[in-house]
């Protein structure tokens, strides 16, 4: 049992984060991309602004630095890192007496860091050294709620919001790449690193594939693997664990909850075959999926935060 | 670092409102002397550079601006987050001085209960002209709306927080007594678990009394106020939300206790019972300590624009089905016209003199009073009765001929609303201000529960007039905070 408003803002503190993590790596591989002078830096520029959203704007993707530092750093964004976190943080304050305080220590000082005067300067003397250390904090975040926190309902909502932004970033993520819009195919081997390197995939997949780098073979391992974290299979997988534990007690209530969206989801990615997915066009495939999150998301709302007094009045 | 014995009493003499009285130091006697109490932090202190002060004073900001113990400051352009102003350096009291506060406050909160329960069912006190009857009746804080409601162990400040002054003559006085929503006991603590990390050798061969025991002695003390039939009650904290200034603080108490921080968009009333929207459905609450003011909790009794409490919360209290605390009213009882009535409110209930004395006070709504501080203007602390937090005051001694004729005429216009006390001179304790060492004064502010008894937390909120020479205290006015010792009676130790 929790308040439906303190579900609701552990929720959108784990999408924040996680989408701040995200935005966080697509800037640093664009910048990395971009230091040799190969042909597709400007096309990796183009994958990441479009990933996050941004109309295809071939003169911003010429200027990485600027993008990137707008990406990160630009308060008026409602998108960007900083505003991001500064919304986790204070989605965090008001549910302060949910959290661990070692939890709580580490968003808050991310956002310290962030909302610093002096952030724009430290961005300008080693963008990729502050990328990285924003994404390893990140990382101790998420490790503190893991490491302290109980295991209960708070943080399956945070855990729920982390994976299912995941799914949707990754998903946004191989629709740029992959999907059946008129676009050049990426077939350069430095674009498809980096393109590994936003889904933080590099590593991992040369394990699989070794360092055969195929489209079919990335597409396959950021949508389809079991047990890489950040493949959408993966979140599939742990939307429907978390949503199958707190639906338990409303349904006790008579109430049907999300959780067979989510099982549906998740068969879905569990039972598909990448030949199967090529022929079929991966972008209808991509956009049912996407599609399916987004229904994931109204129904959790629905189910856990905005209902109908009616309903759950005392009889 | 060295302290220099003159250095305090220079500033003494300077911030010497009333000419006649040096402010008593909490760490000095009149000769200099370094008092016993405060001998090991003396020497502790003695031994540090300024730079390892500096250094201390910075460890304690950075863990108050970790743990988002902040108020925002809101600017043109950007918002900033400020800490409030923490001192180093712990005020301490020895174990004798205390056990006299801690008999005094329970004193004085046991009769402000029995008056509180009296003035809202037969009115005795009245009857027998004790209390002026308008002077109740007329106290804007008074709530005709809590009439001949039972109260469980006519508990009505269930959580208290008086202010204490220490006058010239080493004595504590009662300044204030804030039964409605007091805060700031969040800072009592914080302020503890800052001061173990700064001087952690003095402050374990101090034998400093523990007050971490306080979220649990709350919530024990609200759990006695629920009904026999209830035999789990379900306890909240209700906050007016994030941008309440003392929102930490709610959220801290919610935390330490377990039991959830819920706002007025969280409660549905139905049936004249109080639920809370959980993601499992509605769940039915016992017991509400609300840190809204009575005139915010609910707008179908009380103030219809506010949207910080819910609606039918009054109804449901008095059909008895769930418990608010403090109780709604109980400002009725600190009001600053009634509080010089408090000495013969503790005769009229209990039969005893009061421990802790009031401050001399005059009430303007009485022609003589008024006469007397009309001629006295520049010796007087001035007071709106209905006002807090420093504001509506005039500080006589530090005022200009200007200001003394505006408040003259605001006397004279509405001379019920008005009430002077002399300036006292509170008691000054030693502070860092800019890498040195300095007096500034302070008051005291102990927190006392009451529920089925009544209990003291040995601790106190300490607040500072940062501001050289200054008398007021409150954040919102240059004010800060320092760490409280209450000391164990070494007697009382077993070897």
């Amino acid at each position: 049992m929790m308040l439906a408003r303190v579900a609701d803002s552990l929720y959108w503190i784990g999408r924040y984060v996680e989408r701040a993590e995200h935005l966080c790596r697509l800037s640093d591989v664009m910048l990395t991309a971009t230091l040799d002078r190969t042909e597709s830096a400007t096309q990796i520029a183009r994958i990441a602004l479009a990933a996050v959203g941004d109309p295809d704007d071939a003169a911003k993707a010429r200027r990485p630095y600027e993008a990137a530092l707008a990406l990160v750093l630009d308060r008026e964004d409602a998108g960007s890192v900083a505003s991001s976190l500064a919304r986790a943080r204070e989605n965090a304050r008001q549910v302060r007496d949910q959290i661990t305080t070692e939890t709580w220590e580490r968003l808050n000082l991310i956002h310290l860091r962030m909302s610093d005067p002096t952030a724009a300067q430290t961005f300008a003397d080693g963008s990729q050294a502050f990328l990285h250390d924003t994404i390893a904090d990140l990382h101790l975040f998420k490790g503190a709620a893991d490491a302290t926190m109980s295991h209960g309902e708070g943080w399956r909502f945070l855990l729920l919001g982390v994976y299912l932004e995941r799914a949707q970033l990754i998903g946004a993520l191989l629709e740029v790449c992959f999907g059946d819009r008129k676009r050049r195919a990426i077939n350069d081997h430095s674009a498809l690193t980096s393109l590994l390197r936003m889904g933080c995939a590099l590593e991992p997949y040369l394990r699989v594939y070794t360092a055969d780098m195929q489209p079919r073979f990335i597409l396959e391992f950021l949508l389809l693997d079991e047990d890489f974290p950040r493949s959408v299979r993966f979140c599939t997988a742990r939307i429907e664990e978390h949503l199958g534990f707190l639906s338990r007690h409303v349904e006790a209530a008579g109430v049907s909850g999300p959780d067979r969206l989510a099982g549906r989801l998740r068969a879905r990615l569990q039972y598909a075959d990448i030949g199967e997915v090529q022929a079929g066009g991966s972008s209808a495939f991509l956009g049912a999926v996407l599609d399916e999150c987004a229904a994931v998301h109204r129904q959790v709302y629905e189910t856990f935060v905005a209902y109908t007094l009616e309903q759950r009045l005392p009889a | 670092m060295k302290l220099g014995a003159a250095k305090a009493g220079e500033t003494s003499r300077r911030a010497a409102g009333d000419a006649t009285a040096t402010p008593y130091d909490e760490m000095r006697d009149a000769k200099g002397v370094v008092r016993p109490h405060y001998a090991a932090l003396a020497a502790r202190i003695e031994t540090l550079s300024p730079d390892e002060l500096a250094e201390r004073q910075r460890t304690l900001e950075r863990f108050f601006l970790l743990q988002g113990i902040t108020f925002t400051v809101y600017g043109a352009e950007s918002s900033t987050e400020r800490i409030i102003p923490t001192d180093l350096l712990p005020r301490i009291i020895a174990a004798e001085e205390w056990k006299t506060i801690e008999a005094g406050l329970t004193q004085r909160l046991k009769a402000l209960n029995m008056f509180l329960a009296d003035i809202y069912s037969g009115q005795q006190i009245l009857m027998d002209g004790v209390v002026p009857r308008d002077l109740v009746f007329n106290a804007p804080s008074y709530r005709r709306e809590m009439q001949n409601l039972y109260v469980p162990h006519q508990a009505y400040a269930n959580v208290c927080g008086s202010d204490l002054i220490r006058q010239p003559d080493g004595k504590f006085a009662v300044l204030e007594d804030n039964l409605r929503v007091p805060s700031g006991v969040s800072y009592m603590l914080a302020n503890r678990e800052a001061s173990k990390r700064v001087f952690p050798g003095t402050f374990r061969g101090a034998g400093v009394r523990p007050i971490d025991r306080y979220p649990d002695l709350l919530l024990t003390t609200l759990k006695s106020m629920a009904a026999d039939w209830r035999p789990n009650p379900q306890v909240v904290v209700l906050t007016p939300g994030v941008y309440n200034s003392a929102y930490f603080e709610h959220a801290y108490l919610a935390r330490l206790m377990g039991v959830p921080l819920v706002e007025g968009r969280d409660l549905v009333v139905h049936d004249n019972m109080v639920y809370m929207r959980t993601t499992t459905g509605l769940r039915r609450i016992d017991i509400i300590y609300r840190r809204v003011d009575d005139d915010f909790i609910d707008p179908l009794t009380f103030r219809r624009d506010s949207g910080l409490g819910s609606a039918g919360l009054f109804n449901a209290y008095r059909a008895g089905n769930v418990v608010i605390c403090n109780a709604p009213g109980t400002g009725v009882a600190d009001d600053k016209a009634v509080y010089a009535y408090v000495p013969a409110i503790i005769r009229y209930y209990l039969g005893e003199n009061a421990i802790l004395p009031n401050i001399e006070t005059f009430l303007c709504r009485e022609p003589a009073q008024l006469g007397h501080v009309l001629a006295n203007l520049d010796k007087f602390v001035v007071k709106a009765v209905g006002a807090s937090g420093g504001y509506g005051m005039l500080v006589g001694p530090h005022s200009t001929k200007a200001q003394q004729d505006e408040f003259a005429a605001a006397l004279k216009a509405d001379p019920d609303n008005y009430i002077a006390q002399p300036t006292i001179q509170l008691s000054t304790a030693p502070c860092l201000i800019d890498h040195a060492i300095e007096s500034r004064h302070v008051d005291l502010r102990p927190f006392i529960l009451s529920g089925e008894k009544i209990v003291v937390t040995p601790g106190a909120l300490t607040r500072v007039a940062l501001r050289q020479g200054s008398l007021v205290v409150n954040s919102s006015q240059g004010g800060g905070s320092k760490d409280t010792w209450v000391l164990t009676d070494r007697k009382d130790l077993s070897p």
